[in-house]
């Protein structure tokens, strides 16, 4: 069945080339290559995720996936970009789920409503915030952690950005312990791990895959993850309830969103190959070795579960009223 | 001794590594493709890279791709210089100061000698650089750690305070600038709290002004726009060329000024982001201050663009010592590196020179010979370059407009950048027939945020202690070289002042 199929596409494509007056309207997803706007710089997590996507896409695809990076306004530039664009699914936004989606709206007006013009294709992936601490710090554990920063004036930690999931989470983390945890901005999560690493704050806050390389050399260690389970990146972490500590976030969600007015083929289509995508051994093992770990859901799971981690994200802004300053 | 026999044999395989066809092949296309893009205004290395990532994949061989990657970003270091040189324009922010004597020398007719010794001394620096790699990278790693908020606030305030002297005409000037590049940097949203400064409503200035274009609009813009006003009055300015190459003479003044240049881009640009535009800040200040002549600076003297653009070039080698030994990306270029190493399953990291000895020598090696290779590329464009002073200005002109455009517009594909640039265009115009010096602006605005946010960085971990900046030795030490200067200054200023009321009243 799968063979015919590709034979009929093949075939498709020939006849595209043969006659490109009368490819019209009719023609079957996708026509032309599908481009992947990430709205944050090269190089980072969500761009590492996207290029992965994109370099297996071609066993499953029928056209190639092309990776755009967009940045500005924490992600709000690029994203933008992709609401005003044709929606005939050849314009993709990856990052579906990150801070500026999730926090951002509670504190500020986008010039686009989030769930209102853009529709879930797949969840590809969810990082996690972890807290991570210095290998050589005199507390080794959650627990010393406490008691050595109750004494203290205050604590301070890395955070990549101001009210991204990092930051609120440690607002929280603050509220919850009892120590008064003072956030310290960052540019970006490379940056925050800098600043961790080199001991000018006493702790931060990343997702896996930016810490891996560094928990590996024993320079972080990690004490506690956000999320309501563990993360399978880094499963030996225990969550901050198993701790005690009711800090509970959706973390930063990296899915695939389309314009909302794109065909419904289209999406089924584009569902139906990342899902492939993300079943593919390879792919997994390579998502594993960079600490994303794959977590595939289709369009309407992926719809429910930012909804919660929306309304999650704002729960904790209120109860632990936080404030942009 | 057996560490140093390790250091040996690792580059001798590396070398083995490096020295294939294939290798070779993909070396020699990333530093000619990093030629282009340096002199192509806008379209940067970072960018190129993320363009050729895909291919990337097609080649295969981690090894060989992260050669061609890196040829790309410190080849566009040799290409940077040419158009600051030849028609003021700083193809990035690490050859704005080159731009000062730079152009004042294409002016004198000697734009050949400005083009060659930037790359005798880029490749001098590159290959210094690459040595220091080479021998001393896990050490100074560690230092560059030890560089928080509070000593990034120091050297940058060291740096800023040297840029106010920069164009020599008059400190107040240098200040006015200093405030404006301030101002300007502050756009957008603030660093530490995320509230919306100074962005009219305009929801693409939150992430600020772009240096690009800013650059392109108060330097290539504003300068054509000067340059048409004069020409109209002149009539045809014939563009004259006195030598080609740098004369013996060009070369006993700037031997010194590379050398040093290559020292200061080697320590500043370990530290990570901002390190290759300092560094060349630092080395222009310096070159200043050494200098029998200072007053020839600002007016075409020759180590002041071979100063800077050794320091920018060594810094581009030393920014990879924070990646292959610690896993930590300094500037964006070097982040697209370390993506495309992470995509191809090598963890960049503590563990690179062991787990994978060969990528890390592989790619060392491939440095030394890239350096060669611009080296041997880059010389024979210098005569085509001076040629291209000769094309009639009133063609010229709208080529490189043409070209600022599309160079803006590539950074975020959005017309609304355009609009920016034409408005410091005019602006650059404005500056330019009140003689205001732009190069402190823009310095300021790069150096701006960078200043603003290890300030409130220092600051909240300091608990609002200013002592903070005094306590640490590094900062500390920084402060003091800051204090000695303004000391100097002010005893320059009064001592000019009673020798002027002497001479009056005598």
């Amino acid at each position: 069945m799968e063979k015919v199929k590709k034979m009929f596409w093949v075939s498709v494509l020939c006849s595209l080339l043969i006659i490109p007056t009368l490819a019209g309207a009719q023609d079957k997803f996708p026509t032309k290559p599908i481009e992947l706007v990430v709205p944050f710089a090269a190089g980072g997590s969500t761009d590492v995720l996207a290029r992965l996507v994109a370099k297996f896409a071609p066993k499953y695809f029928d056209k190639p996936l092309v990776v755009i990076n967009k940045p500005g306004g924490g992600g709000v530039t690029g994203t933008e970009g992709v609401v005003r664009s044709a929606a005939d699914g050849h314009t993709l936004y990856l990052g579906y789920g990150s801070g500026h989606d999730l926090v951002m709206p509670h504190f500020q007006k986008l010039p686009y409503k989030t769930f209102e013009d853009l529709v879930p294709v797949s969840l590809l992936s969810v990082h996690s915030v972890v807290m991570i601490i210095r290998g050589d710090a005199p507390y080794k554990t959650m627990k010393e952690m406490i008691e050595w920063g109750k004494k203290r004036e205050q604590v301070t930690a890395s955070v990549s950005t101001k009210a991204g999931s990092v930051d609120i989470t440690f607002q929280a983390v603050g509220k919850t312990t009892g120590m008064k945890v003072v956030t310290v901005p960052f540019r970006g999560g490379a940056e925050s791990v800098t600043a961790i690493v080199g001991g000018q704050t006493d702790c931060g806050g990343n997702h896996p895959s930016e810490v891996i390389s560094h928990i590996k050399a024993k320079r972080l260690i990690p004490i506690a993850v956000a999320l309501e389970q563990r993360d399978p990146a880094i499963l030996d972490v225990p969550t901050f309830k198993e701790l005690g500590y009711n800090v509970v976030t959706a973390g930063s969600v990296k899915g695939v969103a389309a314009p909302k007015a794109t065909p419904l083929d289209a999406i089924r289509y584009l569902a139906e190959r990342f899902k492939k995508v993300c079943e593919d051994p390879e792919f997994i093992q390579a998502m594993k070795d960079i600490g994303q770990p794959v977590m595939y859901k289709g369009p309407s799971d992926f719809g429910k579960y930012l909804q919660e981690g929306y309304d999650q994200y704002g729960k904790l802004i209120k109860e632990f009223n936080i404030k942009l300053e | 001794m057996n560490e140093l026999f390790g250091m040996f044999q690792g580059l001798i395989s590396g070398f083995g590594i490096a020295l294939t066809l294939n290798n070779l092949t993909f070396a020699l296309l990333g530093a000619l493709l990093g030629t282009v893009v340096g002199i192509l205004p806008g379209l940067g290395p970072a960018a190129t890279i993320s363009l050729l990532l895909p291919l990337s994949f097609k080649i295969g061989d981690p090894i060989t791709s992260i050669i061609m990657m890196a040829g790309i970003f410190y080849g566009a270091m040799y290409g940077g210089s040419t158009t600051s040189i030849l028609v003021n324009i700083p193809g990035e922010a690490a050859s704005v100061v080159t731009c000062i004597d730079g152009y004042q020398m294409a002016l004198k007719g000697r734009a050949g000698p400005a083009l060659g010794i930037a790359a005798i001394g880029s490749f001098i620096a590159g290959t210094l650089g690459v040595i220091g790699l080479t021998f001393v990278a896990p050490p100074l790693a560690e230092f560059a750690l030890k560089f928080g908020p509070p000593e990034y606030f120091s050297l940058t305030i060291l740096g800023l305070l040297m840029a106010s002297l920069l164009g020599g005409s008059s400190i107040l000037k240098g200040l006015i600038m200093i405030v404006l590049g301030l101002l300007l940097g502050s756009v957008g949203l603030d660093p530490i709290s995320g509230a919306i400064r100074f962005t009219w409503g305009f929801f693409l200035l939150q992430e600020g002004v772009d240096f690009v274009t800013l650059a392109m609009g108060l330097f290539g813009v504003g300068e054509i726009l000067y340059n048409l006003e004069k020409e109209l009055k002149t009539e045809l300015v014939t563009r004259k060329i006195s030598h080609l190459w740098p004369t013996l003479k060009d070369w006993a003044e700037s031997k010194w000024a590379i050398v040093r240049g290559s020292f200061i881009g080697f320590f500043v640009g370990i530290l990570p982001g901002g390190g290759a535009v300092i560094s060349s800040l630092v080395s222009y200040a310096v070159e200043k201050k050494v200098s029998k002549h200072p007053e020839e600076f600002g007016k075409g003297a020759i180590q002041g663009v071979a100063g800077p653009e050794s320091a920018n070039n060594s810094a581009a080698s030393a920014s990879f010592i924070p990646l292959l030994t610690l896993g930590i990306p300094g500037n964006a270029a070097i982040a697209m590196i370390f993506a495309a190493l992470l995509i191809q399953g090598v963890q960049p990291g503590p563990f690179l020179i062991t787990e994978r000895a060969d990528v890390f020598w592989g790619v060392v090696a491939s440095m030394y010979i890239g350096n060669a290779m611009l080296l041997i590329l880059n010389l024979p464009m210098v005569g085509m370059w001076v040629q291209l002073l000769r094309v009639p200005y009133a063609i010229l002109a709208p080529i490189i407009v043409l070209f600022c455009c599309i160079g803006v517009y590539s950074v975020r594909n959005t017309v609304f950048d355009i609009w920016i640039m034409g408005i410091f265009g005019v602006f650059g115009y404005l500056l330019r027939k009140l003689d205001f010096e732009p190069g402190p602006m823009i310095l300021a605005f790069v150096l701006g945020p960078i200043l603003e946010r290890s300030l409130r960085q220092a600051l909240l971990i300091s608990a609002g202690s200013p002592l903070i900046f005094f306590k640490r030795p590094i900062s500390g030490t920084l402060m003091g070289f800051l204090i000695l200067f303004i000391l100097f200054q002010i005893f320059m200023v009064l001592r000019k002042r009673r020798t002027g009321i002497k001479e009056e009243s005598s």
